[in-house]
């Protein structure tokens, strides 16, 4: 089963990729899809990232001030703001994290 | 092969091979992002319970990082297959803009190139080569710099994986590797919110999220990233007829 879900996402992915290459298809997509496929980075991640976030791996609790990983984030997004390098802002997070799960 | 010592703004007719390396060379800084991303997703199959072969596979079927940690997470809470592949096709969706964005230089190649220069169309390829093929003078080998950003990508996804694949088991949990994902997410998130669209999108998107949480099947994130694309596209539609009647 898992093999057929992935060959067919896959055939998917492949699909998305190639679909404006192909000669069958000689438009560009109409304006408003353009618009709204230009959100799916940011609200697909932004999905993924908030429960990442909030939610305790422990009991499925949504967890605010007794949460180092709420920290580690906030201070991961300033070094996303500045220095704009996804290596940076990973190392920021994860030694916040190590501190303060060390420290709480 | 990159001997040709050309300069690329007085020529514009650079051989294959200098074309190819200009693109594996542009490319080099995005992997040391790539590169742990894809150990963190070799590490986290392993953990959500697929074979080594399915994690390592994985990378090569669907090549897409995001997409590829989301079928992991969800297959390993037990989510219907259905909204397992619903989930990572909403994801993935986005490339049909890099496709249609990138066509005009493609469409006059053969099939099998068009084939493959599609399959390597990832977020990081397109990133660097849409640069080269927009601002930089038109020359007949210019889709072999798509090929050399998108093959460095591609094998160091792989290598990625692999490694990561190898060392998970003996990295501590302690270490809260997991956490890298949300990190990753936030550094390709973060620098891109810049209007107010985008903010209605990850409010909305993250609101979703966390409320729907007793959702069954994780269904939550499929319906966040749907609310958040169309909340997102709302606020542009209105702010668009504000521009228009002010």
């Amino acid at each position: 089963m898992i093999w057929f879900i992935m060959i067919a996402t896959g055939l998917f992915t492949f699909a998305t990729r190639f679909i404006m290459l192909s000669n069958g298809i000689s438009n560009r997509p109409p304006l408003w899809l353009v618009d709204a496929l230009g959100f799916v980075p940011i609200a697909v991640l932004t999905a993924i990232i908030v429960p990442a976030i909030l939610v305790d791996p422990a009991d499925q609790t949504i967890a605010l001030w007794d949460n180092p990983r709420l920290f580690a984030a906030a201070l991961a997004i300033i070094a996303a703001l500045v220095t704009r390098q996804m290596i940076t802002t990973i190392g920021v997070g994860l030694v916040a994290l190590w501190i303060l799960q060390w420290a709480m | 092969m990159p001997k040709a010592q050309n300069n690329p703004t007085a020529s514009q007719n650079l051989s294959a091979g200098s074309e190819f390396w200009a693109g594996v060379r542009e490319e080099v800084p995005l992997i040391f992002g790539v590169a742990p991303f894809g150990l963190v997703f070799g590490v986290l199959g392993i953990e959500s319970g697929l074979s080594p072969w399915q994690t390592i596979l994985m990378s090569s079927i669907l090549f897409g990082g995001a997409s590829q940690i989301v079928f992991a997470q969800l297959w390993a809470a037990g989510v219907p297959a259905l909204i397992v592949g619903g989930s990572v096709c909403v994801i993935n969706l986005r490339h049909v803009l890099y496709s249609a964005s990138i066509a005009a230089y493609l469409r006059h190649l053969p099939l099998r190139w068009r084939i493959l220069l599609g399959y390597l169309l990832t977020d990081e390829a397109y990133a660097i080569s849409i640069r080269r093929l927009q601002h930089e003078p038109p020359g007949p080998n210019q889709h072999f710099h798509l090929l050399g950003s998108g093959m460095l990508l591609w094998v160091s996804w792989q290598f990625a994986t692999i490694f990561g694949v190898l060392v998970g088991g003996t990295i501590p949990d302690s270490w809260s590797l997991s956490f890298a994902i949300p990190l990753t997410f936030i550094a390709v998130v973060a620098p891109i919110l810049k209007t107010r669209a985008d903010l209605a999108a990850v409010i909305t998107a993250g609101t979703i999220a966390i409320i729907g949480q007793p959702l069954p099947w994780n269904s939550w994130l499929i319906i966040a990233a749907i609310g958040g694309i169309l909340a997102g596209w709302l606020v542009s539609r209105l702010n668009h007829q504000a521009g228009a009647t002010s």
